[in-house]
């Protein structure tokens, strides 16, 4: 088929139906902003669990009324730990200090004893350790002698990832939901436009048009109102995120330690790509239908 | 059959093969013993017998509800036979499969009575489908295209909205539309049934003059006024059965008073049997050596 004549076709269709496909486009458009949406925040999600699993801490919180030089035995112990990077010491009153200092807390608890913070030995792990061996580890230390108890703060990062899959999970559902619903909004604008253009049809029939000739304009139309819906969204997004930015990397970066990104290339390649195949086959169902040739 | 090899006619899918020479000798049209129903006790054609040779005019007459429509619509495949062939250029229009239909039209001109131009396209675009269909590209379009709007009348015009012509010029457009890929066969179904009668003698002189450059013509009327002023051949249809007539209204089925008696049993005798399905190529014959010697 000539390419020029094909593209000349669907651009007068598209001009004939402007306002049927405006008002398609638009609505699609919402549709994609909803998982344009999901997916930037399931992609600072994960650049902040990324972060917060690369800096593995743990803490070693020390018995009451331990030695000094027990406290200093553990110390040398532990960092003879291949898998310790950094040993800090932190006592009751550093603690309370530190406590203090992060949390806005009232008069009341600026009142507590330094004794309710228990000392303990802060531990910068090496990073790219095997969960299960920072568990080892932690409970082969939580035998030694001056210790009462040891923090891994793992329960912290499994709800973190937990929440991380559910959101994917999530994310693919709102994906899986929009791409159909994409293609049934398609399909029906294109059996509208196919009810309009009978006229049309048929004098291409009898002039001997194939069906491919017949469906191509249809085809290339409903791929432009799903790439053009995608396309739309992600620029929504895009203005609703630059102009955001600056708010949200103030309360985000003091809060988590990490810049808000905008979604990746190809993440947007594949956002735009999937709106046109998924226009291209909703057009085709339709047409499958409803163009009886 | 020289004058018809003159006409160049580049998209003429049937004249492939290595029997064109054998083919070109066929008749263009033969319809043998044909039956079509619509309705299980009441044919609308039985047992049609024809043969239209190339370069032909033909005049299809008969009262409403005779067969004229139903004739035409089984040669461009709008409805199939019951039983009986019909040979196009010596090929079983039956018996093509519905993905070769559309090269059947291609080598065929059909033109309506209700003109079937799409209304909102210019001329030049309802004109130019034709071509696009055969993947023609645009710059030879444009030039087949202005050649068929003068050979019709419509010189300049192609800009013009079709709605906003008249209808004797819609008409012109669809009959450009036919002729512009230069088929070797033209079906007109009661093109002038909607115009005036001065207009309709002008759309008839048209189509002679297409014939006059070797065009075969199956001309649809019920229009007394304009076959009496032609001396063409004339297929007259009455209850599904082909009655032939050379020339004039002699023997025109419908007018029951001005047609003498002895006439009626000659309507029974052009009732072929079985077995003798070229009975009317004598006649057909004669007419077509008369025109094209
Ligand atoms: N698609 C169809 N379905 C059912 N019956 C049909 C169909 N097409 C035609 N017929 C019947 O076949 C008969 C012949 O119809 P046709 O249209 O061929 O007549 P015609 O000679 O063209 O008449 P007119 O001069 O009114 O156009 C009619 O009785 C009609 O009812
Ligand atoms: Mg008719």
């Amino acid at each position: 088929m000539e390419l020029k004549t094909l593209i000349g076709r669907a651009k007068r269709g598209l001009r004939e139906e402007l306002r049927l496909y405006l008002v398609a486009i638009t609505s699609l458009s919402v549709a994609f902003l909803c998982v344009a949406g999901a997916l930037l925040a399931l992609t600072n999600l994960s650049a902040l669990a990324e972060r917060w699993g690369q800096s593995a801490r743990m803490t070693v919180y020390l018995r009451d009324g331990a030695q000094a030089a027990d406290v200093a035995q553990l110390r040398v112990v532990l960092e003879s730990l291949p898998e310790v990077r950094e040993v800090e010491e932190l006592s009751s009153e550093d603690a309370r200090a530190l406590f203090l200092q992060h949390a806005e807390v009232s008069a009341d608890l600026a009142a507590l004893p330094p004794e309710v913070f228990p000392p303990s030995l802060e531990l910068s792990l090496a990073s790219g350790i095997a969960p299960a061996r920072v568990d080892a580890m932690a409970a082969r230390v939580a035998q030694l002698r001056a210790v009462e108890d040891v923090e891994t703060y793992r329960g912290w990062f499994d709800r973190l990832d937990s929440l991380l899959s559910a959101g994917r999970g999530l994310a693919g559902v709102l994906a899986l939901l929009v791409g159909l619903c994409v293609l049934a909004v398609i399909g029906n604008t294109i059996r509208l436009a196919v009810a309009r253009r009978r006229d049309e049809i048929e004098v291409l029939k009898l002039c001997g048009a194939t069906d491919a000739f017949v469906r191509g304009p249809f085809v290339v139309e409903g791929t432009f109102q799903g790439f053009a819906a995608a396309v739309l969204a992600v620029l929504v997004l895009l203005v609703g995120f630059m102009t955001l930015r600056s708010e949200l990397d103030a309360s985000l970066a003091a809060l988590t330690g990490i810049r808000a990104a905008f979604l990746q290339p190809w993440m947007l390649i594949a956002l735009v790509l999937g709106g046109a195949l998924i226009g291209a086959a909703g057009s085709a169902l339709s047409l499958r239908r409803y163009l009886t040739v | 059959m020289a004058r018809d090899g003159k006409v160049v006619r580049p998209f003429a899918f049937f004249r492939a093969g290595a029997q064109s020479d054998s083919r070109a000798n066929r008749p263009i049209l033969a319809f043998e013993d044909v039956y079509k129903y619509f309705r299980k006790d009441q044919p609308t054609l039985r047992g049609v017998n024809l043969v239209i040779e190339r370069g032909e005019f033909c005049f299809v007459t008969g009262p409403s509800g005779a067969g004229k429509s139903t004739l035409l619509q089984l040669v461009y495949r709008k409805h199939t036979v019951d039983a009986g062939r019909i040979l196009f250029a010596g090929r079983d229009v039956a018996r093509l499969t519905s993905g070769s239909i559309p090269f059947l039209r291609r080598n065929l001109g059909i033109v309506f009575q209700d003109f079937k131009v799409v209304k909102h396209w210019t001329v030049f675009e309802n004109v130019a489908v034709a071509l696009e269909i055969l993947d023609m590209p645009p710059r030879l379009v444009r030039a087949r295209v202005a050649e068929a709007l003068e050979r019709v009348g419509l010189a300049g015009r192609g800009d013009d909205r079709t709605e906003s012509l008249s209808g004797g010029e819609q008409q012109r457009v669809a009959i450009a539309r036919a002729i512009v890929t230069e088929p070797a066969l033209i079906l007109a179904d009661e093109p002038t049934g909607n115009l005036d009668p001065h207009l309709a003698i002008d759309i008839l002189t048209l189509f002679e003059e297409i014939h006059a450059t070797g065009t075969t013509v199956l001309f649809a009327t019920h229009d007394h006024s304009l076959i009496g002023q032609r001396d063409h051949r004339i297929i007259a249809l009455d209850d599904g059965r082909v009655l032939e007539a050379r020339t004039g209204l002699r023997s025109w089925p419908g007018a029951a008073d001005t047609r003498p008696a002895d006439v009626r049993p000659s309507v029974a005798d052009a009732r072929p049997h079985e077995g003798s399905g070229l009975r009317v190529v004598a006649g057909s014959s004669r007419s077509g050596s008369s025109r094209t010697g």
